[in-house]
């Protein structure tokens, strides 16, 4: 228990930590009233002092840092992002989050799916099959992959499964039914999912081989269980640890991946999104969107650590 | 037990006969035979008893009989178990024997039962496996198996992990799951050196006991004399991959003949010494398989060695009871041997001894 | 003796390293080499670009009928600046901190290693468009950019080799004979993380490479000039793949084949020196 209270402390404060960042560098490097206003904002003329005086009421930027800061983490808490900075009325931010968000969650998702449904199988055969031909190749294999950069991981698979073959759209309507745009996701979740897969491979194949040279293998062996269920049954399962830390770590990376990959597939996610919200300095924007990732990436580490105890009965606290 | 049992299982006489078995691993620093020409048999409800340092090839012996060899071993010879040819072209496939026919108790408890596996579902999986058991009979049968060993609450204990057990409750729950599918046949190696002092005669007494209920035969591995003594009818000792000694357990006892044997008997641990001390007693250290001694590999650690010893090694032959074989130029009670030990005796060494 | 064998890099290796030596002194003296000029328009008479590679231009041209060969060598001087200050820059900072805050542990390490949990829990990339848009868009910025995000990594890695050396023989002996803080870090405990640090430099530069093109696609790379990022994107568009792929797959083969040359080179260095340290 005392341990589960540690972790929420230890999340909790990454949380403020990120946001504070966020906050500062926005806010201390960053002019968002040229934004909003124009070139009305470097404007002496009375009539756009008033404007500009109006604008920093209305987003409270007279007010001094901390306070400003503390009064975000307020409302954020009570699920109140703010509005958006914009020169034509105030759409409330959430409006943004809710229709970006699920696209990018169903991109992500798919691509941590894909990306374990390849290295699994993928680590059970080479392990079995270790320092075999089969497994050298497939180590060339994920060593290419790794160092694959994922934006021209993308336009490969683009030139080929969309172009050259056709098989995949290339583009994404936000209009089109639900399934066909898990369609049109695939391609780019497979972007994101290969390399990460041969990550993954690497890791379950190396702990494979360790588990199937332990005592406890050899006796399900002369137990008479097949091979195939060894390493299904025996050897996978005190396999994964490595693999699901990982698997949670990495889900920080590939959120910033996805970004890249969200804009060479034109998928209007979270990624154009902050990109956009930077762009046009819309504070209230970038800051819900980066909590979101941050408290996507606590969760998603909490859940491994749920996950591990499922796995390992000796691990529960 | 009826219906456990396969066609064509021998009821009574010779199960296992194994002839000129040698197991060779391919290393990177050149072949190692483990194994070396070695031949015995085993009946139908007999207890057979390894005997050897470590080293001495007595784990590989046991592991090759049944096949459980990593990739880069090769066996040569023959091995019989029942009417089945375990070895070269149209051996049987070891997995239909493995579990049912014959298995094995490993020697550390804690490391050879699966950590994330409930002990239950480890006894259940042979018996689901081989005798298709539905899962509810499965577990009944377990339930009546940890009983069999003496666990205590055996429906509480089928639900819990390894690490919930001690050392040896969890030797009891390994021998549980070897017994599960009723073999002929169950290998021990050196069951009880993981084990406390006090465990370790019960879990000895254990399989005694369900050897005489199953009339099973059992092959005991150990380094330890002391303990084949009372659990076993025959003993092979063996030494640098080679049988040196073979003979019924009374025989051996009262007339042993290769000094290695005898050596053997000297460093049984006595209950007033710490357990791991006992290893050390022969001075000198086993052959090096790389690179075997041309003469009686036990030569240059035998007080009794002469030249003929390292020039020529000795075979395995009958003494005067057919049923007792040894390899030795002098053994114990021959005259070179006498009177090596009466210069001992007087305090003149001779060479030999490294 | 087989760690003969195991200890040599191999042929790969050297195979890696030229090909980084030849980038590398191509980008170097890009302005004095026989190549046609990254900026100028080579139009044909009656011949819309881009053209396909031919003689004249070896990998062809963009749509703007620029020589792509010529703007791949310009663009690897961006693109391996870029990677080597970020680099170098996260080496100084997160090696430092590392090292101080595995040698010291205590508080020091405790603030030290929450702020990096705090930088890795980041997705590096909105970091950098973070600092990217808000700041100017100039070589040194996103280059320092990209040099903070590698602080974390490496310091954490620093961190973890000194704790491995901190409770060796050899530190406690100088320890023992009146050695301060300061000596027993620059003298015992630097050598031996520099080692698997160096490594990570190789992977780190690689990473950073990498970086700059996905900072290209989001259109927030370095605004003045070609880099291999930008080159990219500029072919990556559906009908530019279509009419003309070898636009994207001139600079995506050499990014390519400098990052691998890049991480089998960071590897095998790894490796090696993991074999010595087995071998002590």
């Amino acid at each position: 228990m005392n341990y589960w209270v540690q972790r929420l402390t230890a999340s909790i404060m990454l949380l403020l930590a990120v946001s504070m960042l966020t906050f500062g560098a926005m806010n201390l490097l960053g002019d968002p009233l040229f934004n909003i206003l124009g070139p009305a904002a470097a404007d002496t003329k009375p009539e756009s002092l008033e404007k500009v005086a109006a604008a920093k009421e209305l987003y409270h930027l007279d007010r001094p840092l901390p306070e400003r800061y503390v009064r975000w983490l307020g409302d954020m808490v009570t699920g109140d992002f703010g509005v958006q900075f914009s020169s034509t009325g105030q759409p409330p931010v959430s409006d943004l989050v809710v229709e970006r968000f699920p696209r990018s969650l169903t991109l992500l998702v798919m691509a941590q799916l894909l990306a374990s449904m390849i290295a699994i199988p993928w680590a059970l055969i080479t392990a079995a099959r270790a320092n075999r031909p089969a497994d050298r190749i497939s180590t060339i294999n994920s060593f290419l992959l790794i160092a694959m950069p994922n934006f021209a991981l993308a336009v490969i698979l683009k030139y080929i499964f969309g172009i050259k073959l056709g098989w995949f759209p290339l583009t994404f309507k936000a209009t089109d039914p639900w399934l066909t745009r898990i369609y049109q996701t695939f391609l780019p979740a497979l972007t994101i999912a290969l390399p990460a897969a041969a990550v993954y491979q690497r890791l379950l194949r190396t702990d494979l081989i360790t588990t199937l040279q332990e005592d406890f293998i050899l006796m399900a062996r002369s137990k008479g269980v097949s091979r195939r269920r060894v390493l299904l049954r025996h050897a996978l399962r005190p396999s994964l640890f490595s693999f699901i830390t990982v698997f949670g770590i990495n889900t920080g990376a590939l959120i910033g991946g996805s970004l890249i990959v969200e804009s060479i597939f034109r998928i209007p996610g979270l990624g154009s999104a902050i990109v956009e919200a930077i762009l046009r300095e819309d504070f209230p924007v970038v800051l819900a969107i980066v909590m979101i990732i941050t408290t996507a990436f606590v969760i998603v580490n909490v859940v491994v650590d749920i996950v591990y105890t499922l796995i390992d009965p000796r691990v529960r606290r | 037990m009826s219906g456990l049992q396969t066609d064509g299982r021998v009821e009574q006489g010779r199960l296992l006969t194994v002839e000129n078995l040698s197991t060779t691993f391919a290393t990177e620093r050149g072949p190692v035979r483990a194994v070396d020409q070695v031949s015995l048999s085993l009946d139908r409800g007999q207890a057979l008893g390894i005997v050897g340092e470590s080293g001495s090839g007595k784990t590989v012996l046991s592991r090759s009989i049944m096949g459980l060899l990593p990739s880069t071993a090769r066996r040569e010879g023959s091995i019989r178990f029942g009417d089945h040819e375990l070895l070269g072209s149209g051996a049987v496939d070891m997995s239909k024997l493995w579990g049912r026919e014959m298995s094995m108790v490993f020697q550390n408890p804690m490391v050879s039962l699966n950590p994330v596996m409930r002990i239950g579902e480890q006894i259940a999986e042979p018996l689901r496996i081989h005798l298709g058991m539905s899962r509810r009979d499965a577990r009944a049968t377990t339930v009546r198996l940890l009983r069999d060993v003496r666990i205590p609450e055996p429906e509480r204990r089928v639900d819990q992990y390894p690490h919930e057990l001690s050392g040896g409750m969890r030797q009891r729950v390994m021998i549980a799951i070897t017994l599960a599918c009723g073999p002929t046949l169950l290998f021990a190696d050196e069951p009880t050196t993981a084990l406390d002092v006090t465990v370790q005669a019960q879990i000895l007494d254990l399989i005694a006991e369900q050897r005489e209920e199953r009339n099973m035969s059992v092959v005991l591995v150990t380094h330890d004399l002391g303990v084949v003594a009372g659990h076993t009818d025959v003993i092979a000792v063996m030494y640098g991959g080679r049988l040196v000694e073979v003979a019924p357990t009374a025989v051996l006892f009262a007339d042993m003949r290769m000094p290695y044997t005898e050596a053997l008997l000297q460093s049984i641990p006595r209950l007033d010494q710490p357990s791991h001390t006992r290893l050390t007693a022969i001075p000198g250290r086993p052959p090096d398989l790389l690179d075997p001694p041309r003469g009686c590999a036990f030569a240059p650690r035998c007080a009794f060695a002469r030249d003929r010893c390292r020039e020529e090694a000795p075979t395995l032959t009958p003494a005067d009871n057919p049923e007792h074989r040894f390899a030795c130029w002098y053994p114990v009670g021959s005259a070179e041997y006498l009177e090596t030990r009466e210069r001992i005796a007087s305090g003149l060494t001779i060479g030999g001894r490294s | 003796m087989s760690d003969t064998i195991t200890k040599r890099l191999g042929p790969l290796f050297w195979l890696a390293v030229g090909w980084l030596a030849i980038v590398s002194l191509l980008a170097l003296f890009a302005p004095w080499l026989p190549i046609k000029d990254p900026d100028s328009y080579f139009l044909v008479r009656g011949e819309r670009p881009p053209y396909s590679p031919s003689g004249t231009h070896w990998f062809g041209t963009d749509q703007d009928a620029r020589d792509m060969f010529a703007r791949i060598i310009y663009g690897a001087r961006v693109s391996l600046v870029i990677g080597f200050v970020a680099i170098a820059f996260g080496m100084v900072v997160g090696g430092t901190a590392g090292i101080v805050a595995g040698y010291l542990r205590g508080r020091t390490d405790k603030v030290v290693s929450f702020i990096f949990i705090v930088f890795l829990s980041f997705p590096s990339l909105v970091l950098a468009i973070l600092i990217t848009a808000l700041l100017d868009r100039g070589l040194v910025t996103i280059a320092l950019t990209l040099g903070v995000l590698a602080v974390a990594p490496v310091g954490r890695l620093a961190r973890a080799t000194t704790l491995a050396y901190a409770d060796r023989e050899f530190v406690t002996a100088a320890r023992a004979i009146g050695a301060g803080d300061r000596r027993i870090i620059v003298r015992e405990l630097l050598p031996n993380v520099v080692i698997p640090m160096g490594a990570l430099a190789l992977l780190g530069m690689a990473v950073a490479i990498v970086a700059e093109g996905g900072l290209a696609f989001l259109g927030l790379s370095v605004e003045k000039g070609p880099t291999w990022g930008k080159l990219i994107l500029i072919g990556a568009g559906s009908r530019e793949l279509e009419k003309s792929p070898w636009i994207a797959f001139g600079p995506i083969i050499v990014l390519f084949l400098t990052v691998l040359a890049l991480n089998y080179a960071g590897d095998r260095i790894r490796s090696y020196y993991d074999v010595r340290e087995i071998g002590l």
